[in-house]
């Protein structure tokens, strides 16, 4: 029988998935026999970075791509603002990708466009109604954001790993987001690279106020950006709070994910 | 283009050098232009445009879309909130239903001029002679058909090169099989698919 305290924190739960901006509740993938979630639950609001960390083919990455659609969970519900996206027309489910930016583990930038056409591809599909000057100031001024204003005219193949990171980045800020996912935004970069990534969703967060949830295995990272860090292990969410929350933690995995950070 | 021009060409000569020889052999030499004319529109010009079409165009489709699959391109245009499908399948399937009828006018051009030429090496005949003959009793719209079928095999191109490309999963190894896999099963079902055409025509169009 629920008790007082139950309904207390059922209806805390509740009231912070309506108010979070993305709330995952009990999400289950497999692929083929192997699961690669496993019951995930976490929500993310406005102006908060959530760290998902965990070993490598943890599911990290596939809670991502189901997060914007890209990947369907076997069961499970995926909640943008409240709304259901599971099972959404393409349509409908468009206009809900428009209010949110994802940066690919390897940037995904189009190779036969320029830095800039990469960074003009959403506003030239979406804001119609800007011309094509007010564009292209709009395409400077995102990459000026992200130090990459000397890259106007490159292509992809002519510029560095974590120059394609900051690219990838200001094209996924192009349509103003309000939730922002980064897939390992500092993998395969040097530490200063990564350090300069860091700072630049830092200060991106700190502007914008974008609910973000960061997929990474960099613990350093993850302690720079994140307000709040969660861990997975074989599906499931082993502990999620701040990086004290974490170190207080008994748990065995935990302690050993930390230790080997 | 150069790649349809050589291959109605080289039909052009193949059919002329064998026709000459089996229509000399039954005493019919006066119906080598019309068989020349009917042989390359109505079936060489068509199937031998669209295999060079699927092996050039359609691996190429595959090839592309399936490296933009396996870097999460086609990923990121779709959450970029736009329909890939609609983007990148749809265009390349239009333009391949749109340009095949126009090679095959081009290589059964080719052939047949390259195929006159064969002739009149060695017996004296005018192009002029030879295309009056060759269209004699036939109308236009007798090769229409026939021509506008292709419009099929762009079709059937254009969606197996998509759909290879856009399920591609295997990195390199993965690119390699879509471009292979494109060619291969649409040479196969454009030749299928032209037993099914020819047939309509007939009956539809006699």
């Amino acid at each position: 029988m629920a008790t007082t305290d139950t309904f207390a924190i059922d209806q805390a739960e509740l009231e912070q998935h309506v108010s979070a901006s993305v709330a995952v509740e009990n999400l289950h993938k497999t692929f083929a026999s192997h699961t690669v979630l496993d019951g995930v639950s976490l929500s993310v609001s406005r102006g908060e970075t959530l760290a998902v960390l965990g070993r490598s083919g943890t599911g990290k990455s596939v809670l991502l791509k189901i997060i914007i659609g890209l990947e369907t969970p076997d069961s499970g519900s995926v909640c943008i603002h409240g709304q259901n996206i599971a099972g959404l027309a393409i349509d409908r489910l468009s206009e809900i990708r428009k209010k949110m930016g994802f940066l690919f583990q390897h940037a995904a930038l189009y190779d036969s466009l320029t830095v800039a056409g990469n960074v003009a591809f959403p506003l030239e599909h979406h804001r119609k109604d800007m011309s094509r000057s007010e564009r292209s100031e709009r395409v400077k001024q995102l990459l000026a954001e992200v130090g990459m204003e000397d890259s106007f005219d490159k292509l992809p193949s002519d510029i560095s790993g974590g120059m394609q990171k900051r690219v990838g980045l200001a094209r996924a800020l192009a349509l103003e987001p309000e939730i922002l996912l980064l897939d390992e935004p500092t993998a395969g970069l040097d530490p200063i690279s990564s350090g300069e990534i860091d700072e630049l969703v830092l200060k991106l967060q700190r502007e914008r106020q974008m609910a973000s949830i960061v997929v990474t295995h960099d613990m350093h990272s993850a302690r720079t950006i994140a307000n709040r860090l969660a861990i997975l292990d074989q599906g499931n969410v082993v502990i999620e709070g701040s990086f004290d929350d974490l170190q207080r933690s008994d748990i065995g995995f935990v302690k050993e994910f930390l230790k080997q950070s | 283009m150069p790649l349809v021009l050589l291959a109605g060409a080289a039909i052009g000569v193949v059919i002329s050098l064998e026709a000459r020889y089996s229509l000399s052999r039954f005493g019919a030499k006066s119906m080598f232009p019309a068989t020349l004319v009917y042989s390359v529109i109505q079936v060489m010009g068509p199937i031998i445009t669209g295999l060079v079409v699927c092996g050039r165009v359609g691996a190429g489709i595959g090839a592309e879309l399936a490296s933009m699959k396996v870097s999460e391109q086609i990923d990121a245009i779709e959450a970029s909130a736009i329909n890939p499908f609609r983007l990148l399948a749809a265009t390349r399937i239009a333009a391949c239903i749109v340009m095949l009828p126009l090679l095959t006018v081009a290589a059964d051009a080719s052939g047949l001029f390259t195929g006159w030429f064969a002739q009149a090496l060695v017996e004296p005949l005018s192009f002029h002679q030879f295309i009056s003959a060759g269209f004699s009793g036939a109308t236009f719209s007798a090769f229409l058909p026939q021509t506008f079928k292709t419009a099929v095999y762009g079709l059937i191109i254009g969606l197996i090169a998509c759909f290879q490309g856009m399920n591609t999963r295997g990195g390199a190894e993965g690119v390699g099989r879509a471009a292979t896999n494109s060619v291969v099963l649409g040479s196969l079902f454009l030749i299928l698919a032209d037993v099914v055409l020819v047939k309509f025509i007939l009956v539809f169009f006699p």
